[in-house]
């Protein structure tokens, strides 16, 4: 190699790790900011407005029950779809359905193959049954606070309670009813299949807005804090899993149910995960740069003919025929004149005679045209203009 | 860093391990592999320091003209080298493909070409040779960029050459040396010959025909070593479009082409560009002056200011102290009344000749011949004023005693060259 010495090569040592060591301060700013965000997105939930949700602190919600019950040592978990519930031990876990109208049917056949308590809460319609209750909803409305006016300890305890709207009637006797108003009633408990069942029509009691008048805080404490695990779901007609816990489909509790569309095989969804991956890969694949941009200094491009434009738009603005008609005639007269040998200087007479014997036209017709009046609009104009441009062909050098 | 294809088309292979799995978390395990993969593959990457660069560059090249950069590539280190150089230029400088792969055994060199065809006059620069180096693997690699300084000059185009043996032609007629019967025009009187029949007989010289008792003629030839001075303007005004190019294209190819002409007759030329100070200047004499001229006018660039004639002016006459044909290339407008040039011109034609030479612009022409619609005749109005107004300057510069030719950019060249020699023939200079 005899041209070594006329090499260049780059410093030697890191250049990225050097640069970066050089901004350390700047990294750790950029870290710090990132992690913010990051805790800032995480920690902000949009606020829960779902009806009988335990993270709803609005009138309707029911926060301060979960507040209460977990000051009495019992842990309420939220799960936002029936197969999250994973519940391990039925027998000392609370469930709590909320909406139980909008559970499907196959939803109902996992609840009622649960060996642990449920508790339901809100409109029933025609649900019931399919948990093992010959329970029904009338059509009679009630209303007021109501004595518990059963055998029920929890019933019993809570005193007086006011509720309001649809009822539960049944004739089936190993049914409790409680809190009945003229035959239609606001609770209802049964032991069916080895668990209690306990139904609670009317769930206003419970909510942020009525949990401390009457009794209602006395029994929603009593009803759902009868094991040291509550789980709470509450139906919202789009989740369509089934309730997962172990004794439900056997000893082993099934994994979280993927809901992919069915036409499409299994593993597609990850795929399209790895390849979502790829494409990331690929961005900062194609972001980097193979050296800088160079820059390349423009010069100022303006057109020679601007200002000429700018008067012609100002003439049309102000409509301004006679300037226009006076610089086209002498700029025809100065080229007519030179062609035939006529000055700059020359009068008018000889121009116009000059250029009548040249064209063989009247030099009556000649003045008119190159020093007539100035026309009045853009009609006389263009014939001005026409009859200049055909005078102009005619004249020949004689 | 850098990573390579290779590294995506692995990443988007994990889909296969994910579907068959169902499970996200090998599609995450995968990816995390291949970037860990990627990052083994940067670190056993050759560093670009075992690169050596050498940058080759013509020093000039005339614009329409395309050249060669090469840039040379040695490998000092112990091993392999695998991997690719950018040779990063200017977009206008034009070059073609600028990305070079290159694969080095140990001590070995390579030279890369990278073509180059300018669009633009002046000084094209090179920007800094960018180094990749691949690993082992190709996943990745490293890369550094290395400032190797390089200027290409680019050179006006002359275009207007093509004119040029016309132009000669003519001025060997107006020599007397050609085949054609002609007497030599010019104003220089050479020497005394006998009558022929068929010489102009007010050639007759009558003193030494009484001497010698024959009758004899007085032969004359254009003047020779005389000087010229071209002056282009490159302010405001020379700034602005016409067709393709700024008025000072136009300017430049008429230097050049008046320079070529001027040299060839034996007259000595001398240029200079300004604004409202030189900005370029070739005064050279012999052979060399065409290739300084080209070179000093590559770079100069229209500037937004006010020309200051009367600097010029002084300029002009520290620089000649014979009396000189004074080209001045410019643009006649009716602002010349108000910038000085009449001042200015009317100071140098006390003791030269000058000659005023304008770049038109076509666009005029075309508004004024426009009869579209109403807005064209406005437009003819308007071009039509602009051209008298045009005509007022010029016609106060020829009673100065100036020469003015208005152009096209495209024949103001040898619009200018035809003046010249009628100039000369008439013996004006």
């Amino acid at each position: 190699m005899t041209a070594t010495q006329e090499l260049r090569t780059t410093p030697r040592g890191p250049g990225l790790r050097a640069r970066a060591r050089g901004s350390r301060l700047v990294i750790i700013a950029v870290a710090l900011l990132v992690g913010l965000v990051v805790l800032l997105v995480a920690s902000d939930r949009d606020a829960d407005i779902v009806p009988l949700s335990t993270w709803n602190t609005r009138a309707s919600g029911t926060h301060a029950v979960t507040e209460i019950l977990r000051d009495h040592g019992v842990a309420v978990r939220q799960v936002d779809r029936l197969a999250q519930a994973r519940i391990e031990d039925p027998a000392a876990t609370t469930l709590v359905v909320a909406e139980p109208s909008r559970l499907s049917s196959a939803q109902l056949a996992s609840l009622d193959a649960y060996p642990g308590d449920v508790v339901v809460l809100g409109r029933v319609r025609a649900v019931l049954p399919s948990l093992g209750m010959d329970v029904r909803q009338t059509t009679r409305l009630a209303g007021g606070a109501v004595d518990a006016g059963c055998a029920d300890p929890d019933a019993r305890a809570a005193g007086e309670v006011a509720f309001s709207g649809a009822a539960l009637e049944t004739s089936d006797p190993d049914v409790a009813l409680c809190f009945v108003d003229a035959g239609a009633a606001a609770m209802a408990r049964a032991e069916v299949h080895g668990r209690t069942v306990t139904v609670l029509t009317a769930s206003e009691p419970l909510t942020n807005a009525q949990l401390d008048r009457y009794g209602h805080a006395a029994l929603a404490v009593r009803v759902l804090g009868a094991h040291p695990d509550v789980v709470w779901y509450v139906a919202d007609g789009l989740d369509s899993s089934l309730l997962t816990a172990s004794g439900v489909g056997g000893d082993d509790a099934p994994t979280d149910v993927e809901t992919v569309p069915d036409f499409l095989p299994p593993g597609t969804g990850s795929a399209f995960y790895a390849l979502a991956l790829a494409v990331l890969v690929a961005a900062f694949w194609k972001a980097r740069r193979f050296g800088a941009l160079i820059a390349e200094p423009l010069p100022v491009v303006v057109r020679a003919s601007e200002a000429t434009r700018g008067r012609a738009r100002l003439y049309r603005r102000a409509r301004s025929t006679g300037r226009s008609a006076a610089s086209l005639r002498a700029a025809a007269a100065l080229r007519m004149g030179r062609r035939i040998g006529v000055a700059r200087g020359e009068s008018r007479e000889a121009l116009v005679a000059a250029v009548a014997h040249a064209s063989g036209r009247p030099a009556r017709d000649v003045d008119r045209l190159l020093y007539g009046p100035a026309p009045a609009d853009e009609a006389a104009l263009l014939s001005l203009i026409s009859e200049l441009d055909a005078l102009e062909s005619e004249v020949h050098r004689p | 860093m850098h990573i390579t294809g290779w590294t995506v088309a692995l990443a988007a292979l994990g889909a296969v391990p994910a579907a068959l799995t169902q499970s996200r978390g090998v599609a995450v395990a995968w990816a995390v592999g291949v970037l860990a993969l990627a990052l083994l593959d940067v670190w056993l990457a050759p560093s670009t320091s075992t690169v050596g660069v050498r940058r080759d560059v013509p020093t000039s090249v005339r614009l329409t003209r395309s050249t060669v950069a090469t840039v040379t590539l040695a490998n000092l280190g112990r091993r392999r080298v695998r991997g690719a150089v950018r040779d990063a230029w200017q977009p206008s400088a034009g070059a073609g493909r600028t990305r070079h792969p290159f694969s080095l055994a140990r001590g070995d060199s390579i030279v890369v070409r990278t073509d180059l065809a300018p669009t633009r006059r002046g000084d094209r620069h090179a920007g800094p040779v960018t180094i990749r180096t691949e690993g082992p693997l190709r996943l990745a690699g490293r890369q550094r960029s290395l400032d190797v300084p390089a200027r290409l000059r680019v050179l006006p185009e002359f275009a207007s050459r093509r004119h040029l043996p016309s132009r000669l032609r003519r001025l060997r007629e107006i020599d007397g040396r050609t085949a054609v019967q002609l007497k030599g025009a010019g104003a220089e009187f050479d020497s005394l010959r006998d009558y022929v029949i068929g010489d102009d007989v007010r050639s007759i010289d009558w003193r030494g025909t009484a001497r010698r008792g024959e009758v004899v003629v007085r032969t004359y030839r254009p003047e020779r070593d005389r000087r010229v001075v071209v002056a282009l303007d490159c302010a405001r005004l020379s700034a602005a479009r016409v067709g393709d190019g700024p008025r000072l294209d136009a300017s430049i190819e008429a230097s050049l082409l008046l320079a070529a002409l001027a040299s060839r007759a034996g007259d000595r030329v001398q240029a200079t560009a300004f604004d409202r100070s030189e900005q370029a200047r070739a005064a050279s004499s012999g052979p060399a002056f065409m290739t300084e001229l080209a070179d000093a006018l590559a770079t100069v660039e229209a500037s937004l200011l006010e020309p200051d004639w009367p600097a010029l002016v002084r300029l002009i006459e520290s620089r000649v102290s014979q009396r000189s044909l004074v080209v001045l290339l410019t643009t006649v407008e009716t602002s010349a009344l108000d910038s000085g040039l009449i001042e200015a011109v009317a100071a140098l034609q006390h003791r030269h000749q000058v000659l005023v030479g304008s770049v038109e612009d076509p666009e005029l022409g075309v508004m004024l011949t426009d009869r579209g619609d109403s807005e064209a005749l406005y437009g003819a109005g308007a071009a039509a004023r602009a051209m008298l107004e045009r005509e007022a300057v010029a016609t106060r510069l020829r009673q100065l005693g100036a020469e003015v030719v208005l152009a096209l950019p495209d024949d103001l060249a040898p619009a200018v060259c035809d003046r010249y020699l009628a100039l000369k023939a008439a013996g004006r200079l």
